[in-house]
């Protein structure tokens, strides 16, 4: 330390006490009302473009899977061979397939049974994940081993390839399923291989959190175990599952699509995108009549589309370090 | 670190095993006479029966056959298929080809990836990166069997760059198309990835130090953004190699190559059920195989990981 | 004359934040000469690392100087462009940066790290860059230099990568150094060597040094000139010793006030005294049990963690060995160490959070490991509290103020849904917290704010313990001086018995009567507060007092 008089510009300065509010102790901002992360997130939902553009596609997508015959009166399922291959028209804007449907009809419908697969696989997965993973990262020992075993085992097949071989398997023991079966049995094909992916996702977020102080405020103060992995545990480990599992709604649409497209996913019967798609590829080798095509194959590709925009934009709100 | 490996060798057994089983009871564990899947509705002589249960292990429990399969299995004996041929004689064929069209595929989606994702995740929110998150969207969002369709069409049957369809010539330039097919979803994942994890690296601390040492951006860039940014992106690319085994069954249909997955399908179909447990056990053999060594690259790639 | 090494005038930092922009830093005024040493105090927040992030055009994110000039030896380097800023750094202006773990990138050799250095600043290439590398090393006081360039950052302590960020930084030989709190992540005793050995460096090249720092006592120490800053803004500036014994702003005289490495000598101990009798007295007044049995004996804890060793065996951690203590009723015990004391460790095997592998702990007589029963755990857990030490983990962010403060009394079935919305509010009123608190949640509370809901929460079963583990650890100054008041208080109030773990030894005087001080998992030495800071008998205690910083500047006053 060295005490002499200072040079230019060190001289003591003191800024007037009056330009600087000192801090209380206890000051607690009011200018806004209290807001939980997940209003948080939903504050930053609100002011992306992508969120709302995604959103509203979404919503037209779950109008026109409910109430299919708000935008077409013609029945996807009577053909008029007549109108084989025909061009888009007025009245039959998309055209007609080989069999003589009307394409925007099949198309309307066609959304049902693609939506449906992808919801119920997703919720399937999302809860059977949330649990096995958040029991296997908060357990840990023993119970991990075996359900982190179990889901490589599920893991080590490849999905598509799973499914394929349960839904033959399927097809044997099951086999005129109708519509809402066909479904299902595509349902569980995807389920019962798509796990794992969400268990190993939930077990990672819970060990992370299971070691964060304000779990173990919670044991000190006598919360069972149960009370601590439901009430602080999970709902933590929620964000990253709900991220990707928004992201594999669309991965599930287009898998059922690819099984259709396989001859194996819903039965013919159905009307649906996947089958549309499957029915068209052969009428377009050429290049020509690509409507048959396009239409089905487009309203997927928006669908799916709209998923994934929903899934990033989730993310960039749940984690705020991945907007920076 | 040998140590590790067999460890680690050690706890793919049960997933091993239990793979298998899980295929093996979809496919056997079902109503119905595989006898008759391979006669028809032909009638079939008691004698001769007998002789194909004996022949197909059909006769035994369910758990021996299963036994049966994997000890033959150990020493690369798949038994017959229900046509006469020996399985391993019909992998063997088709294994290579979808081996080739793989790696071809991971190469491509490789490149590709890392380097458009590496530029936009330096360019955040530039038109590049912008144009490449919506591409990288896109090829998700469509089916590949309706991307593949696309491109076959374009270059195969209007611009005639390449053959339509492969067939038996799998040349390099043949195989190429379909390999980007095969590659295009992987492609935007691994675009995806490496552009997160090049915006995440760009904020680290050890990047900002090495600016403040005077090292230029480019070298930054190049020598600690994108050289830390590549771990993520390798796991992805080993666990990617079972993904990619598994879509070849669509490729491979599209473009009519007598790879694996085309094998596996046309097994599925026609219950070929020997041929079914067989291949699906050589993907899921793939996949550990695959998994363990991104396992020890990412130990060669990232010092701190040292399994003792 | 000298001529100015680098003049700050009139700096103004902005970030634009929800495209509003937030101003950063205002009006920053600063000379620095050559080989002279000026430090900018501050607690978060205050723009101290921003200054420095500007000086060498590293702002993050939408951080942009909006006015004023940074002339380096009369270059105004904000109106230079961006490529011959470039050329300024690493070797005009050198930076040692805050934390020694992340700044090192941990997929390259220590060496190759600081080899690069030299290569991009042009002072050495291809062998005689890696002769030069080892010499650096060697000249930051890095033991077996040699080897160690060739270890990557990992298998390096805290210490020695700080060591190892310093070779890099002076590495081109700048004339300034940026040293952004240096030692804030380091054990205080690796802290004060890590300083010395930066001063003797520093002098001996001649090198000015910009310290950044939050511990008004170690920039004291260690430079010439001090600039306090608070919300952006220089409210002090001048000759260190000047300063620290004349503050003329309120807030340096508040902060001068606050910080427990300079007060603690004044600290008497009377007032300690106090505090302790009138707790002892609330507890034999107001409670049946008898003040003179201890509320705790802890009796020859042992921790012993299993790690994975050489082929398939095991190899023994001994986190804590044969610690034994009572723990007075209305008085405080500090358990103070480094990092790896097992301090910690005994705190979380005290709350019955970790099963000891030896030795007993005894609550009001009873061995806490014969509690099997659930409803007799209950009755254990209400008696004893933990407050942590991260103010941000701490609390269930998913979870409201009110939610986590009335958390204990739900899992214990207190009182109806109104009883305990009264208990909180009386709670949050022992704490100083307004009411209005209730229904926000943790992030938008400040750290000292969130660390009282964490005191309200562990009061509200009423316990006559509380285990604080490293409770103001994280806090700043100023904060942490509020909080230590509070805890005080709350003694007074409520005869409540501490267990406080620390690893800074000065806020120990203002809150201990015994003090543990421990070493690798043992207790080096064990004495009342009094004996411990006047006549430490072990070196190692001595060791630690000597390194709190600013401790032998004599104070006005």
């Amino acid at each position: 330390m060295h005490n002499h008089t200072p040079q230019p510009g060190q001289e003591r300065f003191v800024a007037p006490a009056i330009d600087t509010e000192l801090p209380t102790a206890v000051d607690v901002d009011t200018s806004h009302p209290p807001e939980s992360q997940w209003k948080q997130a939903w504050k930053s939902l609100r002011s992306n473009w992508i969120f709302w553009f995604s959103a509203i596609l979404l919503l037209l997508v779950l109008v026109v899977v409910c109430f299919p015959t708000l935008f077409t009166s013609v029945d996807p399922r009577s053909a008029d061979l007549s109108n084989s291959l025909g061009k888009p028209q007025p009245g039959h804007i998309f055209g007609f397939d080989r069999q003589g449907y009307d394409v925007f009809a099949r198309t309307i419908h066609g959304a049902r049974a693609s939506v449906i697969i992808g919801l119920l696989t997703t919720l399937i997965v999302t809860i059977v994940g949330l649990l096995t993973g958040a029991i296997a990262g908060f357990f840990g020992g023993w119970v991990d081993t075996i359900i982190s075993r179990a889901a490589d085992i599920f893991f080590a097949i490849p999905l598509l390839l799973a499914a394929i071989v349960g839904l033959s398997a399927l097809n044997n023991v099951w086999p005129n399923r109708g519509y809402w079966g066909g479904v299902s049995a595509v349902v569980i094909a995807l389920a019962v291989f798509g796990w794992p992916q969400i268990t190993r996702i939930a077990r990672g977020a819970v060990m992370e959190i299971k070691n964060l102080e304000f779990v173990d405020a919670a044991r000190s103060l006598g919360a069972s175990k149960w009370r601590n992995l439901f009430t602080h545990i999970i709902p933590n480990a929620l964000p990253p599952v709900i991220v990707t599992a928004t992201v594999s709604l669309g991965v599930y649409i287009v898998a059922e699509a690819t099984l259709s497209f396989l001859g194996i996913g819903l039965p013919p019967s159905v009307v649906s995108w996947g089958n549309d798609i499957a029915a068209a590829q052969p009428q377009v080798r050429s290049g020509d009549n690509l409507h048959v095509l396009f239409f089905p194959a487009g309203a997927l590709a928006m669908t799916v589309l709209s998923f994934m925009l929903l899934g990033d934009a989730v993310r960039d709100a749940l984690d705020p370090k991945a907007r920076k | 670190m040998w140590r590790y490996i067999v460890r680690r060798l050690l706890q793919t057994i049960p997933v091993i095993l239990g793979a298998t089983l899980l295929i093996y009871a979809l496919v056997f564990l079902q109503p119905g006479d595989p006898i008759v899947a391979l006669f028809g509705e032909k009638p079939v002589s008691e004698a001769a029966r007998a002789q194909l249960e004996a022949q197909y292990n059909l006769d035994k429990p369910f758990i021996v056959q299963w036994l049966l399969f994997l000890k033959g299995a150990l020493v690369g004996d798949f038994g017959t298929s229900y046509s006469g041929q020996p399985v391993s004689d019909l992998i063997a064929r088709s294994l290579p080809v979808t081996f080739q069209l793989a790696f071809m595929a991971m190469i491509i989606e490789a490149i590709l990836g890392v380097v458009a994702g590496f530029y936009a995740g330096l360019r955040r929110g530039h038109i590049f990166d912008s144009t490449m998150l919506v591409v990288s969207l896109v090829v998700i969002a469509i089916p590949i069997f309706v991307l593949g369709f696309a491109l076959q069409l374009i270059f195969g049957v209007q611009l005639q760059w390449v053959p339509p369809t492969v067939g038996s010539a799998t040349t390099f330039t043949n195989l190429l198309l379909p390999a980007v097919v095969l590659g295009l979803v992987s492609f935007a994942y691994v675009l995806r990835l490496t552009r997160t994890s090049v915006i995440e690296n760009l904020t680290a601390d050890h990047v900002r130090t090495a600016r403040a040492h005077g090292v230029p951006d480019g070298v930054v860039n190049r020598r600690h953004v994108l050289r830390n940014s590549l771990i993520p992106v390798v796991t992805f690319l080993g666990a990617d190699l079972g993904a990619l085994m598994a879509g070849a069954v669509v490729t491979e249909g599209i473009f009519n190559i007598n790879g694996i997955g085309n094998l596996a399908y046309q097994a599925i179909l026609r219950g070929e059920n020997p041929t079914v447990v067989s291949v699906v056990t050589i993907m899921v053999l793939i996949y550990v195989v695959a998994s363990l060594l991104v396992d020890l690259l990412y130990a060669a790639l990232d010092p701190r990981i040292r399994y003792a | 004359m000298t001529q100015p090494l680098l003049e700050v005038s009139d700096l103004h930092i902005d970030f634009s934040v929800d495209k509003r922009s937030v101003n950063a830093v205002r009006g920053l005024n600063m000379t620095i000469y050559p080989g002279q040493t000026v430090a900018i105090v501050g607690e978060s927040g205050s723009g101290k690392s921003t200054t420095a992030h500007a000086i060498i055009d590293l702002l993050p994110g939408t951080g942009k100087v909006t006015q004023g000039s940074i002339r380096y030896e009369g270059t105004d380097l904000v109106k230079l462009p961006a490529r011959k800023r470039r050329g300024y750094r690493g070797s005009h202006i050198g930076l040692v940066p805050q934390d020694p773990l992340s700044n090192l990138n941990p997929l390259y050799k220590v060496g190759a790290q600081i080899r690069e250095v030299l290569e991009v600043n042009n002072v050495a290439k291809g062998k005689a860059a890696d002769a030069r590398v080892v010499e650096l090393l060697e000249e930051a006081g890095l033991p077996d230099a040699k080897r160690r360039a060739q270890q990557y950052p990992h298998e390096f302590s805290g210490g020695m990568r700080q060591r190892a960020l310093i070779a890099a930084g002076l590495a081109a030989r700048p004339k300034l150094l940026i040293a952004d709190e240096p030692t804030s992540a380091l054990d205080v005793t690796v802290q004060k060597q890590i300083l010395d050995h930066l001063d003797d460096l520093t002098s001996e090249l001649g090198v000015a040094v910009l310290l950044i720092t939050h511990d008004l006592g170690l920039a004291a120490e260690r430079a010439d000139h001090l600039v306090v800053m608070y919300k952006g803004e220089v409210v002090e500036s001048g000759p260190a010793l000047a300063i620290l014994q004349d503050p003329q702003h309120p807030y340096s005289k508040r902060l001068i006030n606050a910080a427990p490495s300079l007060q603690s000598e004044r600290v008497s101990a009377q007032e300690r005294t106090a505090i302790r009798r009138a707790a002892q007295e609330h507890v034999s007044e107001e409670t049946e049990v008898d003040v003179e049995t201890p509320a705790m004996q802890i009796q020859s804890l042992t921790k012993v963690f299993k790690l994975p060793g050489k082929g398939f065996s095991k190899t023994d951690l001994i986190a804590a060995q044969q610690v034994s203590f009572d723990l007075a009723r209305g008085t405080t015990t500090a358990l103070v160490g480094e990092s790896g004391s097992g301090k910690s460790t005994v705190a979380r095997m005290v709350l019955g959070l970790e099963t000891p592998t030896e030795g007993h702990v005894y609550f009001d007589g009873v061995d806490i490991s014969t509690i099997t029963s659930r409803d007799q755990q209950l009755k254990f857990r209400r008696r004893i509290q933990p407050v942590f030490q991260n103010p941000y983990a701490s609390l269930d962010p998913m979870f409201s103020i009110y939610e986590a403060i009335e958390e204990p009394l739900v899992v214990h079935q207190v009182g109806s849904k109104t009883e305990r919305e009264e208990r909180v509010r009386t709670l949050l009123d022992q704490v100083s917290l307004p009411h209005t608190v209730m229904n926000r949640y943790p992030n938008e509370l400040s750290g000292g704010q969130r660390q009282r809901v964490a005191i309200a929460r562990a009061l509200a079963l009423n316990p006559e313990v509380l285990v604080l583990d490293e409770a103001v650890s994280a806090l700043d100054v100023l904060v942490q001086d509020q909080i230590l008041q509070l805890l005080n208080d709350l003694q007074v109030e409520l005869g409540l018995s501490y267990l406080f773990i620390t690893h800074d030894l000065a806020v120990v005087r203002q809150i201990a009567d015994d003090v543990l001080v421990m070493q690798g998992g043992r207790v080096v030495e064990q004495a009342d507060a009094n004996s411990i800071f006047n006549n430490p008998q072990e070196p190692y205690t001595q060791k630690l007092l000597a390194a709190i910083p600013g401790r032998d500047i004599p104070l006005a006053g």
